[in-house]
């Protein structure tokens, strides 16, 4: 399988190469940090600045003892650069504080739950590749034919469905109308229909859309049209020479939106009682769990940022036009 | 580029532009029929405001659950006989002005920045490219959740979270833009006749940039409605007690059963307000498109 962009294979040296990867990890390193220590510092001083933290921390129900007895457990009656200091400092010891109504180390509590947001997101990823690409592909290599504009259309009018109300949709369909799957809990396969559908519908317009576009303007280019003129079949067109092109695009959006469905989770976790990060967030917020707040945070923080580089080393590998060093 | 090639050229620009979009055949048409459900929602949103609704949270047991189309309750009422016609109305206006104020700041920020760091250069613009490219690797909905649930509900906390979590989005575009904008020919003329750069700023490189703006403005106007539902709907954008689409999609949660017409209302009408904003989104980008194509050949 040849495409046009191979063709052209990048002169890089191995030992420009090796120069290369390192800079690029010790950026994506030194990136990191600077996200962590932002993202820290913002909640450290919106929740001083929110009111007395003492309360914060000591829970709804706490009594006036309690609160003192937090503010001298926190180092709370300190000045605040001194606090910070500790804070950063326990941080660094992974030590994300207690949870506030289970008592257990908030980032046992996060870790305990990750699990299944990873199954829910990476399921709904590939759910989203599996009905976009085709589909994208369909509608771009003849845009103009009737069904697929059509099509295109019907796209359209689906991205400007939210993922969550799609859910709630689902769920009044198929659990409470035609009672075919189960709207809550995570335990079955059965279970995991609705919720990776629902939370693969904050990509999957997009995503076709984005196929589309790139399959339609590759199917434009010189050296598909030179291909078409030396007779290859509309199929060898469309598999061998527009779609890896436009899958290169898709990989570079499949990166950057894997923030964004990880975001969705939450709601999609909420919905449907699913026992994730998201859920556990939505939870901590109506008690006010502070500790846990702060550490889901910080680990789907540094998630994302780690699936980010991974999107960019993959598209390296895959573009060769690409260096490392670009990055 | 010879002469005698210049129509061949025309005539294959004009044929990757009839093929160019899925939809430029319907752009225009897209565009008026956006732009006339959007002044409508705009119309309807300032009524509900001026006539105050106050059927939209007058509970009345009496009322509760009526079917859609009953007389006097067009859409129907929630489990606590609220109109939803009127909840959806009252709605109707918290989203857009959440979703208008919220795309502002971004927007104004955003704006700022990204030109600021194009005119600028070197450090600078490396300093406000990395924090856009930071802000922009957040889990969005995740730190305004986090903020929001530490700062407490309320509507500039949730607009100004909004608008600051999602500026870069305007920041990348403006800078890229402006940098373009800025090696062109009628820029350096200016300069050259002696222009200060306020005055390049105002009359050359903001309309220049306009239709851009325009175009982001609209696909971002359409995120932060979605957003604010989304955080409505959990329970943490609009104070407790406020008439929004997420807290209508809240309560309907409990009534799968006996009122679905408690989830289809405020479901449509997210539905309807977003698809609404992409048109115009997409019509507006399709006519940018074009009008640079035009100005090519």
């Amino acid at each position: 399988m040849t495409t046009g962009a191979v063709a052209g294979s990048a002169m890089t040296t191995p030992r420009r190469q090796r120069h290369g990867a390192r800079r690029f990890w010790v950026r994506r390193l030194i990136e990191l940090a600077v996200l962590l220590l932002g993202l820290t510092t913002l909640l450290f001083f919106l929740l001083r600045l929110a009111g007395d933290p003492a309360y914060v921390l000591a829970g709804q129900e706490a009594t006036a003892e309690q609160v003192d007895a937090i503010r001298v457990e926190y180092g709370l009656d300190r000045p605040l650069l001194l606090q910070y200091g500790a804070y950063l400092g326990s941080l660094l010891r992974l030590d994300f504080g207690r949870s506030l109504t289970t008592g257990e180390p908030a980032l046992a509590a996060v870790l305990t739950v990750l699990p299944a947001t990873l199954l829910l997101a990476v399921l709904a990823m590939a759910f989203t590749l599996i009905v976009a690409v085709p589909l994208g592909a369909w509608i771009g290599f003849a845009p103009d034919r009737r069904m697929r504009r059509w099509a295109a259309r019907g796209v359209f009018f689906l991205q400007g469905v939210p993922a969550f109300v799609v859910g709630l949709l689902l769920v009044q369909l198929f659990s409470v109308q035609l009672a075919w799957l189960p709207s809550v809990g995570h335990g079955s396969p059965a279970n995991w229909i609705l919720p990776v559908v629902s939370l693969a519908f904050f990509l999957v317009p997009k995503l076709t859309r984005v196929v589309a576009a790139n399959v339609s303007e590759a199917m434009r280019e010189d050296y598909v049209r030179v291909a078409r003129a030396s007779g290859a079949a509309p199929r060898e067109l469309l598999y061998g020479y527009a779609l890896p092109n436009a899958l290169l695009a898709a990989t570079a959006l499949i990166g950057t939106q894997f923030a964004f469905l990880l975001s969705g989770t939450v709601i999609i976790e909420y919905i449907f009682a699913w026992p994730g990060v998201g859920w556990l967030l939505v939870e901590a917020t109506q008690t006010l769990d502070f500790p846990v707040i702060q550490a889901v945070a910080l680990i789907v923080g540094t998630l994302v940022y780690l699936v980010n580089t991974a999107a960019d080393l993959v598209i390296v590998r895959l573009d060769p036009r690409i260096s490392g060093a670009d990055l | 580029m010879s002469a005698p090639h210049a129509h061949v050229e025309r005539a294959a620009a004009q044929a990757t532009l009839r093929a160019s979009a899925y939809t430029p055949r319907i752009a225009s048409a897209e565009l008026l029929v956006g732009s006339t459900l959007a002044i409508a929602m705009v119309l309807l949103a300032v009524a509900g405001r001026t006539l105050e609704l106050e059927r939209a949270t007058r509970i009345e047991l009496a009322a509760r659950f009526v079917r859609p189309g009953t007389s006097g309750y067009p859409l129907g009422a929630d489990h606590l006989g609220r109109d939803l016609w009127c909840r959806a109305v009252e709605g109707l206006g918290w989203s857009l002005s959440c979703a208008l104020v919220a795309t502002l700041i971004a927007g104004l920020v955003g704006t700022i920045l990204g030109v600021m760091a194009a005119e600028h250069g070197g450090r600078l613009r490396a300093v406000i490219a990395q924090c856009s490219n930071l802000v922009l690797a957040l889990p969005g909905l995740v730190v305004a959740i986090a903020v929001i649930g530490i700062l407490g509900q309320g509507y500039w906390t949730l607009v100004l979270t909004l608008g600051l979590l999602t500026w870069p989005v305007f920041a990348r575009i403006v800078m890229a833009e402006t940098a373009s904008l800025l090696t062109r020919d009628y820029i350096l003329a200016a300069r050259l006749a002696g222009a200060d750069s306020t005055r390049i700023l105002l009359t050359h490189l903001l309309p220049g940039l306009r239709a851009t703006l325009m175009v982001v403005f609209a696909f971002h106007f359409a995120d932060m409605l979605i957003a604010e539902s989304a955080l409505s709907f959990l329970g943490i954008g609009a104070p407790v007690g406020t008439p929004t689409w997420g807290s209508m999609l809240a309560d309907s949660r409990q009534y799968l059963f006996t009122a679905p017409w408690m989830l289809l209302v405020p479901g449509g009408a997210i539905v309807l307000a977003v698809v609404t904003v992409n048109l115009i989104g997409d019509g507006l980008a399709a006519r940018s498109r074009r009008l640079a194509r035009a100005l090519e050949h």
